[in-house]
């Protein structure tokens, strides 16, 4: 049993543990809540992954920026006048001042406050206070702000720290064929409404990620006073006799999602008359037949981004999507930031936009459901701190759906469902995606798989 | 000192009413008498609160977003809001917070047939369970009160929070 902290090795065993653990479904309470981990995290998952930064329906113009964050970096979204996509450090390469004093807006150059040095938004140096007289000597071509790669997927940008690695494409995996039936499903593809809700929380971003894999398990319990709603009028699907049967699970290597499928082949998410015909060419037979009969999904891109798409909810609203970002701010802090989209071809239908955005409304932090999901996460936090699981190595449970488990589910193999492995009714009784996730999550937390000089 | 002070829109009998109103209002909601403050709202209210978002200083567009609101619901949703915090397992407020608003700077605005359009601020307070910690959310409510045969009915209420990022797990109606 261990008596101090001096274990430099100590993550990796954690993370070993965790590994050897997720064959029975275990994993360590403590790595929900520790320094440590959390540490190696910033380093060895989101220096190294494609992290999601924001939608190509946000940079329109040239000179369009946002300031998003790879890990807890500070980073510069921009559409350059080229129309080029970047995404620097907001760090003078003089000083190290950060020079973006707002969350959006649109500008041709960035100018340090510290000592004027001036930036292109292509992140080139245009100059600075008395060039002539101070930097005779200069080599003005090696002043360039830090750049992130950065690459696109249907419109969701990404970007990287580390210049090693997969592309965005094989990073995705065969996850990107859900992804196409979501933001690339019909020919405008998805747009950004409005701005994002953004609210910051004492709960760890594993917690989130994990839980929107396709955690449906917990919406009986946590969610329970807002399914209940008595004078709210609820929507055709949500009588559908097989709405609760039609829960499935899929998973890809990395990448997790949740559907919810009717037998009727044209809810098509309860979007308006015409989505038919919107529908994007490139989509197979089978991606059309999977958002034809479309109620409810879900899932999280590996490591912080998830999203969901609801046809409606309980009463208070839909269909929308919302796409988010778990924006670590510290050991056990973590901010929300939510997106609304919506389809392109309804971005301006007043009557289509009101009920979408009451969807959406429901998951913001005064939503009649999220606001009770908070609660739990930030106790979950507070308790996966405790030292008696430490002390103890305690364990987690995630066996749903393990062998002997249960006898409701079934393992399907059907194109409908895409290439990932799939588990019929496995919305309540299967945890696989929760393993998948910190599957994923062992990966790149091991030692093995570490860039050089980062232990 | 400003020199063009525009005259009051009301009287001093009508303001006192309106000041009184409002602190009574914002008593129920501190205490959760929220089936009483249901009573005071019209069937036609709204209650919006805007996300607010920092723009680029030369931004001609205002930081409350015309789009994208925090919460924004009829008098239908929000007795329906106000039925769920009943239940035991709204955890939201399952422990109950404890929560005060301190309102200040009542001003009426506007001031058009029935209807006085009546700006406060506020800092809410909030504790929760047995922790020491608590969350504060600072803001500006516009609300307009309509007369009726029983006194001041709200017709219409924004509230205009003073953060981009919100440093709370959430928020429920008595924090509004």
């Amino acid at each position: 049993m261990a008596t101090e902290r001096s274990d430099p090795d100590r993550t990796d065993r954690l993370v070993e543990r965790t590994e050897s653990g997720l064959d029975s479904g275990r994993f360590p309470m403590e790595i929900i809540n520790d320094e440590e981990v959390y540490q190696a995290e910033l380093r060895r998952v989101f220096a190294r992954a494609w992290v999601y930064l924001g939608h190509t329906s946000e940079f329109e113009e040239p000179g369009d920026y946002a300031r998003r964050y790879i890990g807890e970096d500070p980073f510069i979204v921009t559409r350059d006048e080229n129309g080029e996509m970047h995404a620097f450090l907001d760090s003078c390469m003089h000083r190290g001042a950060q020079f973006c004093t707002a969350e959006t807006g649109n500008t041709s150059h960035f100018r340090c406050p510290y000592h004027g040095w001036t930036y292109k938004n292509d992140g080139t140096l245009q100059g600075m206070p008395h060039m002539n007289e101070a930097y005779q000597e200069l080599d003005e071509e090696e002043i360039e702000l830090q750049e992130a790669n950065l690459a696109t997927y249907h419109g969701l940008i990404f970007g990287r720290i580390a210049d090693e690695g997969p592309s965005l494409t094989e990073y995705l995996g065969d996850f990107t064929w859900y992804l196409d039936v979501l933001f690339n499903a019909t020919e405008g593809g998805l747009t950004v409404v409005g701005e994002p809700h953004r609210w910051e929380a004492d709960y760890d971003w594993k917690t989130a990620a994990d839980n929107f894999s396709g955690d449906s398990y917990h919406v009986l319990t946590t969610h329970q006073a807002s399914l209940e709603t008595k004078e709210l009028e609820l929507g055709p699907w949500e009588e559908l006799d097989d709405y609760l049967e039609a829960a499935y699970l899929s998973c890809t290597d990395s990448h997790c999602a949740a559907y919810y499928l009717s037998e009727d082949p044209d809810t098509h998410m309860g979007y308006p008359d015409g989505i038919e015909e919107s529908m994007h060419e490139d989509l197979t037979p089978e991606q059309r037949e999977l958002f034809a009969r479309s109620v409810f999904h879900f899932g999280t891109i590996f490591p912080n981004t998830s999203y969901i798409h609801g046809i409606q909810s309980g009463g208070w609203g839909g269909p929308w999507v919302c796409l988010r970002k778990w924006q670590p701010r510290g050991c056990g802090k973590t901010e929300t930031i939510s997106w609304w989209l919506v389809p392109e071809e309804f971005a301006d239908d007043e009557s289509f936009l009101d009920d979408s955005h009451s969807g959406w409304n429901s998951l913001s932090p005064a939503g009649a459901f999220e606001s009770d999901d908070l609660t739990v996460w930030e106790g979950i936090s507070e308790s996966s701190g405790a030292l008696t699981h430490e002390l103890r190595e305690t364990e987690g449970n995630m066996q749903q759906g393990m062998g002997g488990m249960t006898d409701l589910t079934e393992t399907v193999d059907d194109p409908v469902y895409g290439p990932a492995e799939t588990t019929w009714q496995g919305g309540y009784f299967d945890e696989r995606n929760s393993r998948m996730f910190y599957q994923a999550w062992c990966e790149m937390m091991s030692g093995a798989a570490n860039p050089e000089g980062e232990r | 000192m400003s020199t063009q002070r525009s005259r009051p829109a009301v009287d001093p009998e009508t303001r006192q009413r309106v000041e009184a109103f409002i602190y009574r209002e914002t008593d129920l909601l501190d205490t959760f008498a929220l089936e009483e403050w249901l009573d005071l709202l019209t069937d036609d209210f709204t209650l919006s609160v805007p996300v607010r978002a920092s723009r680029d200083p030369g931004s001609e567009q205002d930081e409350f977003s015309s789009r994208s609101y925090y919460l924004r619901e009829g008098t239908e949703r929000i007795r329906e809001r106000v039925g769920r915090l009943q239940k035991e397992y709204a955890w939201s407020e399952n422990p109950r917070s404890r929560v005060r608003h301190v309102v200040g700077n009542v001003r009426v605005l506007d001031a058009e047939d029935d209807e006085l359009t009546v700006s406060n601020n506020q800092h809410v307070f909030r504790s929760y369970g047995d922790k020491p910690d608590h969350d504060l959310l600072s803001a500006q409510r516009h609300t307009v009160l309509r007369e009726s045969a029983d006194g001041f009915r709200i017709a219409d209420r924004t509230v205009y929070l003073d953060h981009t990022v919100l440093n709370t797990k959430n928020i429920t109606l008595p924090l509004l």
